[in-house]
């Protein structure tokens, strides 16, 4: 029995590998309860109910624009048109209906029409023209802003009463957006893990040549995760409208950096794969738990940006790290599991 | 580069012969430091993207409008972005523009670009942040805002609502902006130590961003049980925030900041249910560009120079006493405007909404 135990081990790689690809949910939920935990001791404040009901909306916005993002870095590329995405739904919204909250309708149909104009643009160039990613998108990005400019001559207006009851309300103690976001959410989760589409995505994503091998149109999927990407910009554009009642018109530019941070800190590999929208939902909640903490500490502002960055730079440096000591203990770990169980039966 | 400049030769020399036939008639409702001599203008601004700027914009426009002697009108927005502000300048300098008004917001960053503007002979006017330097060197004058004033009325009107001293939240820009610091050093004149600021020094970072205006005082509101005043050098982002004292069952407490049709609208709006909630207003200083075009345009036309070197924001609203003005609130107007500009609400949300 007991030679026969590490065999068994051999033959079930299964168990090893979730314990391997689980380690970004590991990661991000640790940081998250150790964040929490700080927050408690050090800045109790920033745990406060009121608090929270304050600034989950802005966690909710860096939710959807990361999971936008998320799609895009799940086929090996990477969208800088975020931050215009972002700011071009903010001042259609804002701009077209200029208070009257009849017009809002039209303008967030606008809104989400320009968002796929630019989403079949960024997609057509990466998926078909095999542009690169990073030239492509921020090349859409100048040409978007050029629409923001157009729109609002680089001031937006005040957001329309409607706008600012469905974004910025409240039900069940939660803010609108935060339910907005969870929606999302859990529609990227179903259509990923559960759909035909969403699996064929991440085959795709892993591996694009063994995709075309088995007749995926490897292309159409990818054109498709900037298509989505911009629409969940758009919609992330709407609820800051909402959220803020005068909102400037360059509000997708702080968004840019968190959208890849939350991204990789929920464990997605740049380079393309499995997706993982709960752990990147996760880890928009802790980047903006993170800021509120430094907000609370009421260190010098110099200092919160440290704490961030040192933060942000440890969470990420977490996967950069190969560790081979990580994964063989775990092996380790299961493997003597496996031994006692082998020897227990 | 030189084709150009002789271009702009024979286009000055026709245009002189110009105003000399047609100058006459103009000249009698032209304001004095308006001169002869005709000359561009442009005006430069270090980040165009909120609404105070906008109205600004417009004010510095009108202002230039009131002197005929200037041919042309040039607007550029260096988009927060201190690399293409100190492009603009560069450029409208090598352009021949003959006045450049430039609001410097990256500070002394701008100071070499708009130093050799005025070395190849454009009047350069720095106005409202300080940018380093000296006039006659770096430029020919700088129209300063008194900041420091702004502090020093707040800082009195918060010893008459609180006498007894209170606890303090102070918000302004980016940080280290020295407008937020002249106007803490302004306050500090006129208040004693029983004023607690219990912001972190010098003040609270927001970057004049509404959204992040909003996260910071969330999370400020949630820290501190009490405070008594809050104090922004930009009233109408503080909209956005401010029912988040009601997700604490807390009364809005006072404010003194600067004025914004929305802000006015807001306070008429919530007034009656927090008790608290005073409101105390200094003009947002759209103003501060009139003066510093009318230098710049004294200087290149050949004008009387204007005898006011710095803008002194007026008090504008104030809840308690209703001096100079009570709260005021335009409904009907986009709630973007500054009802303490000298331009009509009215053609403000015509720029606002251009």
């Amino acid at each position: 029995m007991m030679t026969l135990a590490p065999n068994m081990t051999r033959h079930q790689p299964k168990k090893v590998s979730r314990f391997a690809l689980a380690k970004g949910f590991v990661t991000v939920v640790v940081s998250m309860l150790v964040l929490i935990v700080l927050c408690m001791v050090f800045a109790p404040s920033s745990v406060a109910q009121g608090a929270l009901s304050g600034s989950l909306p802005f966690a909710a916005i860096l939710m959807i624009v990361g999971l936008g993002q998320m799609l895009v870095v799940q086929q090996g590329g990477f969208d800088l048109s975020v931050a215009g995405g972002v700011s071009l739904s903010v001042v259609i919204s804002t701009h077209y209906p200029a208070g009257d909250s009849a017009q809002l309708l039209p303008a967030v149909m606008i809104a989400y029409a320009c968002a796929v104009a630019a989403g079949l643009v960024n997609g057509v160039l990466v998926g078909f023209l095999r542009m690169n990613a990073i030239v492509a998108t921020i090349g859409m990005n100048a040409l978007i802003y050029g629409g923001v400019f157009a729109v609002s001559g680089g001031v937006p207006r005040i957001t329309t009463p409607l706008l600012a009851a469905i974004a910025g309300g409240d039900t069940f103690g939660l803010g609108h957006s935060v339910w907005f976001a969870l929606a999302v959410l859990i529609v990227v989760v179903i259509a990923m893990k559960k759909t035909v589409f969403g699996r064929r995505f991440e085959a795709i994503g892993a591996n694009p040549l063994a995709a075309t091998a088995i007749g995926l149109n490897v292309r159409l999927y990818q054109m498709m995760a900037y298509v989505l990407a911009q629409l969940f910009y758009c919609s992330a554009g709407l609820l800051i409208a909402g959220i803020t009642t005068q909102p400037t018109a360059f509000q997708g530019d702080s968004l840019l950096l968190p959208s890849v941070a939350v991204v990789v800190l929920g464990g997605t590999s740049l380079l393309g794969g499995r997706g993982f929208p709960i752990s990147t939902a996760i880890a928009a909640i802790f980047l903006n738990q993170l800021s509120q903490f430094a907000f609370a500490v009421g260190v010098p502002y110099s200092a919160q940006t440290i704490i961030q960055a040192l933060a942000l730079g440890l969470g990420i440096g977490i996967y950069s790290i190969k560790m081979p000591n990580f994964g063989n203990k775990l092996n380790k770990l299961s493997n003597r599991e496996d031994e006692d169980e082998a020897i227990v039966s | 580069m030189k084709l150009s400049f002789r271009k702009g030769g024979v286009t000055l020399a026709a245009a002189s012969v110009m105003l000399a036939v047609l100058g006459g008639a103009a000249m009698a409702d032209t304001p004095s430091w308006c001169g002869p001599k005709k000359a561009s203008l442009a005006l430069l601004d270090g980040f165009g993207g909120n609404s105070w700027r906008l109205v600004t914009t417009a004010s510095g426009k009108a202002e230039a409008a009131l002197c005929p002697s200037i041919t042309d009108y040039e607007y550029a927005d260096g988009q927060g972005n201190t690399q293409k502000a100190i492009s603009d300048i560069k450029s409208f300098a090598a352009k021949g523009v003959n006045a450049l008004v430039v609001f410097g917001d990256a500070g002394p960053a701008v100071l070499p670009a708009l130093t050799a503007a005025y070395k190849a002979g454009s009047v350069v006017v720095p106005y409202r942040v300080d940018v380093g330097g000296e006039a006659g060197k770096n430029y020919t004058k700088f129209i300063g805002s008194s900041f420091k004033d702004d502090g020093i009325s707040w800082g009195n009107w918060i010893k008459s609502i609180l006498p007894d001293g209170g606890n303090l939240l102070f918000l302004s820009g980016p940080a280290g902006n020295s407008q937020g610091l002249d106007e803490l050093a302004g306050m500090k004149s006129v208040l004693d130590d029983k004023y607690k600021f219990i912001n972190p020094e010098p003040f609270d970072v927001t970057n004049w961003d509404p959204s992040l205006t909003q996260q910071v005082l969330s999370a400020e509101i949630a820290k501190n049980p009490k405070i008594d005043v809050i104090v922004s050098d930009f009233g109408p982002s503080l909209v956005g925030a401010l029912p988040v004292f009601k997700k604490f069952n807390r009364s809005i407490p006072a404010i003194a900041t600067s004025d914004g049709n929305s802000l006015g609208c807001f306070w008429t709006d919530n007034v009656k249910d927090n008790p608290d909630f005073k409101l105390f207003t200094v003009a947002t200083g759209n103003d501060n560009v009139r003066l510093a075009v009318r230098w710049a345009v004294a200087e290149a036309t050949g004008g009387t120079l204007p005898t006011e070197e710095i803008f002194k924001a007026p008090v504008f609203e104030d809840s308690v006493s209703g001096k100079p003005s009570a709260v005021q609130c335009r409904k009907d107007l986009p709630g973007s405007i500054y009802l303490s500009a000298v331009m009509s609400g009215d053609d403000q949300a015509k720029a606002v909404n251009k």
